[in-house]
This record gives structure tokens, C-alpha cells and sequence, in this order.
């Protein structure tokens, strides 16, 4: 007999305990393998299988990895991982195989005189700590900067954040999640009042209806894309894609709809006119759950330096957001979303069918957007107005990108104006870090400074003297990089990196030191679905590596201020945590004891009397809801979530005469953001060897252009030069071409526009207009 | 005559308001229904090449409980021995009637979901490509045994199962092309597959979630001039 899935689970199941032969035969039951393979496994290797999370996306698969003589070898799916039950992507199965790379960063290297000389690590730290104390004694706090990662472990966030906030005394502190979850944070915070998902990825074991919005999950999201389609397979669960661009989600999809850049703010708007005006409104949830409310509009892009903007929320009532949206009926908004008024109608047909369960996703399609925290306010008041949220199988679903995302730069809150629980500007907030981190409440500034953007135009300005960055790529990363690379290569400013790898980044460096990866360290990460998962060290790392968290403390002892770091190398990480968990004590953030963690595959919080809470602000599974509530929205004071009145607004740049083309940037299944690991795996670097610039079919034959010829890409702020891409990965919508960001050989952003959300400082990476011609 | 002038003028302010009222709703009308009909049919236009990847995934759930039958099942070792080299288009092994038929329909009643056949002991294998009919432009019979002339031609090593994954345990890569291959499940899965390249998992669809191919021409492009900051001395 064939096996069937559960049988091939409880065979992956019993793997674990065998030897490296049987474990890869039973993997394959039907495949014979060749006697070749067998002579290259050692006699009686015997692997030691140790539990983590997967280095890569936010989804947070649990991995096994294989270890043998002190080497990582092999990497399967933690079956016991109700994430990923087994499963990884392709990304997820070589992970390992970049950590011996020739290039590997093993030693600090210190540049004198224009070369880099490689230094003891001890000295290297001297030498960041000095430059950063005397930048502060010259010019004060504020011209010293930390830029750090959603790939930051929780315990190397809050050390950076006590460092920064904590020790020295300012808010110059930053990630790399302001370019990829800010406006999915705004959102979550001007609905509900409290970040991070309500629902869980069991979500998808119960929903009838799986909506993506600008979400290409067969590639990005893979793991959650297959249980998606293992229950459209077994359940007749339907897929829609609802996308700029043609990609495999749309064609393993039931449906796929293409839209025009930036109007799905307009579409958003007409589902919920015909959820109203079909009344399919779910009355009494709205009426005892949910206020309007209105924001400022015409709010602009930030596309200026010091650019501020703050919203006034102001109450209005049903009527008033009937009347807005009259605005926005299927057949107006059908003349510029290019999207026909039937698909729009049959879009809101299922969010108000009440028997249908739907489950909306979407990632950077509605984040990197110019009104990224509007976009996120709509999603929601669909599933508001249908009251299909925080229940199994019905919510809105916003995904991240890093697999730590959420549970470092938004739980511990690496962002400028955030402390581990709440804001600077909040004067309770800042009194409880201050005692938690023993620091004089004084100490901490109130009022945010640099959002990522904003920090790297200082650096150019001049005003920031010192930048630390870690985990990161800015230089590949970051919008309009044309601008910040210059900048960071100007003498007025000292930067270190943190990395693993040599990077664009590490190219300016003026000190560089050597991070340890992943598994050569302990750590903590944190999950889109609220999941906090640890993982205990599994390899030594080469040379010098250290773990970033420890290099952050020896700095902060080198600065004197040792006393609030008194962790020990060896258990830093334990203790670190044990401090942090002070912060989210109680029913509405508690998180998970370090003893659950490392014996179960990650918790999901609020965890509450020793149980994972899948499903907040319903009282049926969240203990931190009012009795007789329903559902509570806590976040909110009254308990309330907000519908908003956005309207469609559009883009920052948008193509014109001289430059016809959209261009929307984004990332293949093989390749990691900016590839500084994942092009160091052999497995994923022939299978996708470099960037590409994709046209539409008819655009290509208007322009002459023949699949893999060079093309010249360029807008108002620089150009790149790509083979072209024509019906191959994706297929782009008329009018529009697609490239891929991970290739530091070919930077696409130093033609992309550093535009941003206003409320969330998130740059738009999707669209800017850009003409194209044969290179 | 005033009593007339009355009734006709009566009757054209009727049929102005009639013009007017007809034409009003006419043109909400054609508001109502605008469906950008140009901008929709671009989208039909083109069909994805990698749609592929999930085609005939309809069929998944059955292959994934399908009994084995073992006593019929081809192997690689068969599998390449109807083809002139790795990659190459495999021959008709049996019969043809009629030799005006372009194939199309006629094999593809075997061909486009497979099944047993008495005739040959076997299942037929499944096309990758059924939307391509003019099957005997690539597939040919062998109608003889003998060569015209011999031939040095060596065979090309067709890639060996087992030896494709980087790491212990992990996925094999793919190390055939793609093209006209897109299509996964039509080899890899059902009764015909060879019983050495048989997924144990057809019910996993998104085959290249897990599974890249190795044979992507990799261009020569110029590296990232890493001016400084590399690791050695």
C-alpha cells in the first residue's frame, strides 16, 4: 500500500531515533537509493537532532537539526511543530550549508588607513566602545545610532534597547521591521489598540475561504501556502488571489483577480459599500463592539527630509461612514482599480455570506504602501463590519516577513518610540522600564527621533556621528539606496556592523565584527502567529564569532555601564529572557516560562495559566476578556474596535510620459531578502542565480525586448541594469514590470523611492515609475 | 385648430421627455455595466508558464491512496531506454494504426490521465503536455531494430536517484530540465510513474516548494566588487 500522510508522519516521527541511513530511506520509502549515497554517509553516523526555529521567514517552522562531530549536516521538519508539522521549504532544508561559506566574517576586522586589519575581538569591542563613548562626550546622545533586525533574537533586541534607552539615553534605535511590519503595527494599534494577530495559523484548518491580498504565499509564505492547499485538496477550501501580478499563488489559486497599483484602498472601500448595502452588515457585533472614526486626509509621502505628520482621529458615526462611502461603489471603482464591478461584488459576496468562514491574508503588498496603516484599517473593517474575526477559521491575517518580526522589533520594540511594553511618550510605560531596568525614569527621552528612513538621511545630514548596525542590510535594504550609500560612506560618521557575511553594508564599515549565526548561539524568536520559540546553541561558530548579544553587553561594560548588564556569557540568554518576561506579566501579554520552551516546539501568548491563547479578544478563548463580553477588544478603553473612514488616495509617483513603467520590487522562493545567506547555499543559488527584471508579454513585443536580454531600469533617482524576465516566475499586469531585491549584484533600490506611510513610516517598495530601455 | 395644437404639442413634450428619460437611463446604464473589457481580456491573453507546477493536482489525493501494482510498474532503467538520451523525446513503443493521424485526440485517450491497458500489460504513462496535439511531431516509432550506418554516439548519463540531495535527508533537487516538464505529478505520481522517481507525497502539490532544479544556466555576471571587506588578508 501506498502510504498515506498520517502513516508518513509517524514515520518522520520515529525517524528522529535512528541512524542518518535509515532516517533519509524512511524519508523516501519509495525512492531506492543508489549504493553511491550510501558510501558517502560515515559507518554508525550517529546524528544528535536538536529543536529550533527555520533562520528565514516569519512564519517560524520548527527545524530538527542534524549535528555530527561538532558539524550541522542535515536539517529536516520538527514534526512536533504545529506550525509546520513536519514540512519546510527549500530555503528551510539547505539553511545550514551557509554557515561554512569561504567568505565567512571570522575575525573583527578595524580599518586603518583604508584597509582592514584583523584584530582581536576584545580589541575591536575597545575600540566600538571608545568611539562611541567620545561621539557622545563631542556631540551629544542623539549622535550615536543603533540600526537593528527582525532577525534580531529577543534577548539581542532588549539588550539594545536597554543599551540605547536604557543606559545612554536615547531613542536612536531603529530596525529593519519599520521597512516591513510598521504599518501592519499602526494598523493593529489604531483598530484594536494591541499589536500582533488575533487569530493563529489554525485559522487554516477551519476557513472555507482563503483571501490574499498582494500576497504571493506559494512562494514567500510556503509552508502555510501547502496547509492552505492540503485543505483546499481535502476540505474544498478555495483559494483567491487577489494580486497586482500573476505568480504561482495565482495559479494554484480558484480564483485569481489582478488589480492596478494602489487601488486596493479604492477596492477595500467598495467591498465594504456592497457588505452595507446588500446588508450583509453583522448588526449587533458592530453595535456592541465597534466605533467610527475618521483621521486627517491628503496626508502626504514623506518624501522630504524631517518630514512629520500626526493624525487627529475624530469620532463619526454610522450614517456619516455610509454616506464616504458612496464613493466607492463597484462601478466607479471599477473604472480605476481595473477591476471589473462583478469580481468586486463577488469579493464581498463572500465576506458577507454569514455561513462562509474567510480567512484575509497579506504581507508586503499592503504594508509597503504609501498608506500602508489605511490599508490595514480597511482589511479590518471588513472583517469588522462582518464580525468575522478572532474566531477558528474567520480574522484578518497579517504576515510578516522575519523571523523575528514580531517577537523582537514588536514585542520587545526596537523601534524608536517603543519600550518592551508600550511607548516612550507614555510616561507609565517609561516608569516601568526604568524599574524593571533599574535606570533613573529621567533617563529614558520621551519623545521618538529617527524612524529607519529618517535615521539614514541624518546619517547623510551629518547628524548622526556614530551608526551600529546589526543583523542587517541597509545598503541593499533600504529605499533609494542611491542616496544612503553615499551617505554612509561619508568620513562624518564611524559605522560598525554586526553581520555574518561581507555585505554592501559591511563594505562601508569602518569596524566590522563577526556575528555568530543562528545555531551557533542561543536565542529566542517570535513568530507572526504570537509563537515564541527557543533554541538552545547546536554548533560552535569559527575565529572570533560572537553572539551579538554579547557583543552589545561588553560594549555596554566598556561604557561603564556594566552594572545594569550583569549576565553571564554562558547564560546571558536565560537571564535576559527571565528579565524581559517582567514586562508582559499578566492575562493579556504573558509569555511562556523558558522551562515550556525548550521542551515544547514555541507557545503562543498571551500564555495564561500554563495554556497558548489561539484566538484574543473572544472570550470563549481568551482569559483576558470581560466576562459577558462576547468579544472584548481590550486594547481599546472602551473595548471597542475602530472602522475607519479612509479613502483611496494615490501613490506617491505614478508613471507618466517620461517614465511609463510601474516598478514593484519583491522576492523569489529561493532567495531570503537580500540573499547575504541564502546566495551562499549552492542548492538555491543554481536554482536562482540572479535578479531579473519581469515585463509583460505585450509590453516586451511594443518595446522589442527578447527574454534574457540586458535592460536598463531607471527612474528619476538612479538605474540597474537586468536580464529581462518574460513569462517566467511571474507575469506582471500590462504596464508594470517586477524585480526581484535580493541580488547585491544588481540594486534594484537605488532606483526605488523612499516614499513612506505617514502614520507608520513604512516606505512603499511597490510602486515608482520607471522607464526602461535596452542596455 | 387649438384643441389640435394642444394634443400634438402634448405628445411632443412626450416624446422629448421619453428622448430625455430614455437616454438618462441608458447612459446610467452603461455606467452601471462598465466592465473595461480591453483591460480584462489582456489578462486571458497569456497563460503562466509556471503554471505547471499545480496541474493536475485535482488528481493528487487519489494518487496519494492508490494501492501500488507492483506487478506492473515500469522502471527508470524502461523509462530511459525509450529515449535516445536523457531529456530526449521517448519513442513509441507500440503500434500505430493510422499514420495520417497527427496523434492529438487518439493518444491522448490513453496518454492524458493514463489507466491500464490490456493490450500492452501496462499502464499508460501520462503527458506532461497535453495541450500540445501534433504529438508525433517529437514522438516517433521504432519500426526497426537495425541501423542505417553506425554511429559512435555516446549516451548521455541520465541522472541517478538517490544522489540529488545536498544535505542528509533533505529534498532532492531536480536534475532534469523543466521545459515541457512543468508538469510534476504526470511523472512522478500515478501508476505509471517509474517506481524509483515515485513521490511518496503527491498530495503536497507546490512540488517546488521543496525541490529547485540544479541546471539553471548560470549567467556570467560581473561580481559585486567587494573592495575591502573581505575575510582574507
Amino acid at each position: 500500500m501506498y502510504n498515506s500522510l498520517s502513516t508518513r508522519r509517524s514515520f518522520i516521527k520515529k525517524m528522529a531515533k535512528l541512524s542518518a541511513i535509515t532516517a533519509a530511506a524512511s524519508m523516501f520509502p519509495g525512492i531506492l537509493f543508489a549504493s553511491e549515497q550510501e558510501e558517502g554517509i560515515p559507518n554508525g553516523a550517529n546524528l544528535d537532532w536538536k529543536k529550533g526555529p527555520c533562520r528565514f521567514c516569519g512564519v517560524g517552522c520548527g527545524i530538527l537539526v542534524g549535528t555530527e562531530n561538532g558539524k550541522a549536516v542535515a536539517v529536516k521538519g520538527d514534526p512536533n511543530s504545529s506550525v509546520n508539522k513536519g514540512l519546510l521549504c527549500v530555503k528551510g532544508y539547505h539553511q545550514t550549508m551557509c554557515i561554512q561559506s569561504k567568505d565567512r566574517l571570522t575575525h573583527a576586522l578595524v580599518k586603518k588607513n583604508g584597509k582592514y586589519v584583523k584584530t582581536p575581538i576584545s580589541e575591536a569591542l575597545d575600540i566600538v566602545a571608545n568611539k562611541m563613548k567620545d561621539t557622545i562626550a563631542a556631540h551629544g546622545k542623539d549622535s550615536v545610532a543603533m540600526y537593528t533586525s527582525g532577525q534580531s533574537t529577543i534577548p539581542e533586541g532588549y539588550v539594545a534597547s536597554k543599551l540605547m534607552k536604557g543606559a545612554i539615553g536615547t531613542n536612536n534605535l531603529d530596525c529593519n521591521a519599520r521597512l516591513c511590519m510598521a504599518s501592519a503595527v499602526t494598523g493593529f494599534l489604531t483598530t484594536f489598540g494591541a499589536d500582533e494577530p488575533m487569530g493563529c495559523y489554525e485559522d487554516i484548518d477551519h476557513a472555507d475561504y482563503f483571501i490574499t491580498w498582494g500576497n504571493n504565499m506559494a512562494e514567500m509564505h510556503p509552508v502555510l501556502f501547502s496547509r492552505m492547499l492540503e485543505q483546499k485538496t481535502r476540505r474544498g477550501a478555495k483559494i483567491i488571489d487577489f494580486a497586482t501580478r500573476t505568480t504561482r499563488s495565482s495559479t494554484a489559486s480558484n480564483r485569481s483577480i489582478l488589480f492596478e497599483p494602489q487601488t486596493d484602498l479604492a477596492v477595500a472601500n467598495a467591498i465594504c459599500y456592497e457588505i452595507i448595502n446588500n446588508g450583509w452588515v453583522n448588526k449587533s457585533f458592530v453595535e456592541k463592539h465597534c466605533n467610527f472614526s475618521k483621521g486627517l486626509t491628503n496626508i502626504g509621502y514623506g518624501v522630504e527630509d524631517k518630514f512629520k505628520f500626526t493624525d487627529k482621529p475624530e469620532k463619526i458615526d454610522f450614517a456619516a461612514y455610509k454616506e464616504f462611502l458612496k464613493d466607492y461603489t463597484p462601478e466607479k471603482v471599477a473604472k480605476y482599480s481595473k477591476v471589473s464591478a462583478k469580481d468586486i461584488k463577488y469579493l464581498a459576496s463572500i465576506y458577507g455570506d454569514p455561513n462562509k468562514k474567510v480567512v484575509s491574508y497579506w504581507c508586503m503588498g499592503m504594508n509597503q504602501h504609501t498608506r500602508g496603516t489605511w490599508m490595514n484599517n480597511l482589511m479590518y473593517n471588513i472583517h469588522l463590519l462582518t464580525g468575522k474575526i478572532s474566531q477558528p477559521g474567520n480574522g484578518p491575517f497579517s504576515l510578516t516577513g522575519q523571523p523575528s518580526a514580531c517577537g523582537t522589533a514588536r514585542e520587545v520594540g526596537t523601534f524608536t518610540h517603543k519600550l518592551p511594553k508600550g511607548v516612550v511618550m507614555n510616561e507609565k510605560h517609561r516608569r516601568l522600564a526604568a524599574k524593571i531596568w533599574k535606570v533613573p525614569y529621567e533617563r529614558i527621552p520621551a519623545k521618538p527621533t529617527y524612524h529607519a528612513t529618517e535615521m539614514f538621511r541624518a546619517v547623510d545630514r551629518g547628524d548622526i556621528k556614530f551608526i551600529w548596525t546589526q543583523a542587517v542590510n541597509p545598503l541593499v535594504s533600504l529605499p533609494k539606496t542611491s542616496r544612503y550609500r553615499p551617505a554612509m560612506e561619508k568620513e562624518s560618521c564611524f559605522v560598525v556592523v554586526s553581520d555574518v557575511f561581507p555585505t554592501p553594508t559591511s563594505d562601508v564599515a569602518d569596524v566590522i565584527l563577526p556575528a555568530s549565526w543562528h545555531i551557533e548561539k542561543s536565542g529566542l524568536y517570535g513568530n507572526s502567529e504570537r509563537r515564541t520559540q527557543h533554541w538552545d546553541k547546536m554548533v560552535e561558530g569559527p575565529g572570533d564569532t560572537t553572539p551579538d548579544a554579547w557583543m552589545f553587553i561588553e560594549v555596554a561594560k566598556r561604557m561603564g555601564y556594566g552594572d545594569l548588564f550583569p549576565y553571564s556569557e554562558e547564560n546571558h540568554v536565560e537571564e535576559i529572557y527571565n528579565e524581559y518576561r517582567q514586562f508582559h506579566e499578566g492575562a493579556k501579554h504573558g509569555m511562556a516560562p523558558l522551562e515550556v520552551l525548550k521542551k515544547e516546539s514555541g507557545a503562543i501568548w498571551p500564555y495564561v495559566n500554563g495554556k497558548s491563547t489561539q484566538w484574543r479578544f473572544n472570550e470563549k478563548y481568551d482569559p483576558a476578556c470581560k466576562e459577558g463580553s462576547d468579544f472584548d477588544f481590550y486594547g481599546k478603553p472602551d473595548g471597542k474596535a475602530v472602522i475607519w473612514q479612509r479613502p483611496y488616495e494615490p501613490a506617491a509617483e505614478s508613471p507618466d510620459k517620461e517614465y511609463p513603467f510601474w516598478l514593484n520590487t519583491g522576492r523569489v522562493i529561493e532567495h531570503w531578502h537580500t540573499g547575504s545567506m541564502t546566495r551562499r547555499i549552492p542548492v538555491l543559488h543554481k536554482a536562482m542565480p540572479n535578479a531579473y527584471v519581469e515585463f509583460h508579454p505585450d509590453d516586451a513585443k511594443v518595446l522589442g525586448i527578447r527574454n534574457g536580454e540586458n535592460i536598463k531600469v531607471t527612474s528619476r533617482r538612479g538605474s540597474c541594469v537586468l536580464p529581462a524576465s518574460i513569462n517566467e516566475r511571474g507575469l506582471p499586469t500590462k504596464g508594470q514590470v517586477f524585480v526581484p531585491f535580493f541580488d547585491e549584484n544588481m540594486l534594484i533600490n537605488d532606483v526605488t523611492l523612499d516614499a513612506f506611510c505617514p502614520i507608520s513610516k513604512e516606505p512603499d517598495y511597490k510602486k515608482c515609475a520607471v522607464k526602461v530601455e535596452k542596455a | 385648430m387649438k384643441k389640435r395644437l394642444g394634443i400634438i404639442s402634448l405628445f411632443v413634450l412626450l416624446f422629448i421627455a421619453f428622448i430625455i428619460i430614455w437616454n438618462f437611463s441608458y447612459q446610467t446604464g452603461k455606467e452601471e455595466a462598465y466592465i473595461p473589457i480591453i483591460e480584462e481580456s489582456q489578462y486571458k491573453t497569456y497563460i503562466p508558464s509556471e503554471r505547471g507546477v499545480f496541474e493536475r493536482s485535482e488528481f493528487a489525493l487519489e494518487y496519494a491512496n492508490m494501492p501500488v501494482d507492483k506487478n506492473h510498474q515500469r522502471t527508470l532503467d524502461s523509462y530511459y531506454d525509450n529515449r535516445a538520451y536523457h531529456g530526449a523525446p521517448p519513442s513509441i513503443p507500440h503500434a500505430i494504426k493510422d499514420e495520417k493521424n497527427l496523434g492529438g485526440n487518439t493518444c491522448l485517450q490513453c496518454h492524458q490521465n493514463g489507466g491500464f491497458v490490456e493490450k500492452f500489460n501496462a499502464y499508460a504513462p501520462v503527458t506532461p503536455h497535453p495541450e500540445m496535439i501534433n504529438c508525433r511531431q517529437c514522438h516517433v516509432a521504432q519500426n526497426s531494430n537495425t541501423l542505417f550506418k553506425p554511429s559512435n554516439l555516446a549516451k548521455v548519463h541520465a541522472p541517478k536517484v538517490g544522489v540529488n540531495n545536498a544535505l542528509i535527508g533533505t529534498p532532492p533537487m531536480i536534475p532534469h530540465q523543466i521545459q515541457m516538464r512543468e508538469n510534476c505529478l504526470s511523472c512522478h505520481a500515478g501508476p505509471a510513474a517509474p517506481e524509483e522517481i515515485r513521490v511518496t507525497h503527491p498530495e503536497r502539490i507546490n512540488c517546488r516548494q521543496c525541490h529547485v532544479p540544479t541546471d539553471r544556466v548560470v549567467r556570467e555576471i560581473k561580481p559585486f566588487t567587494r573592495t575591502n571587506s573581505s575575510n582574507d588578508e
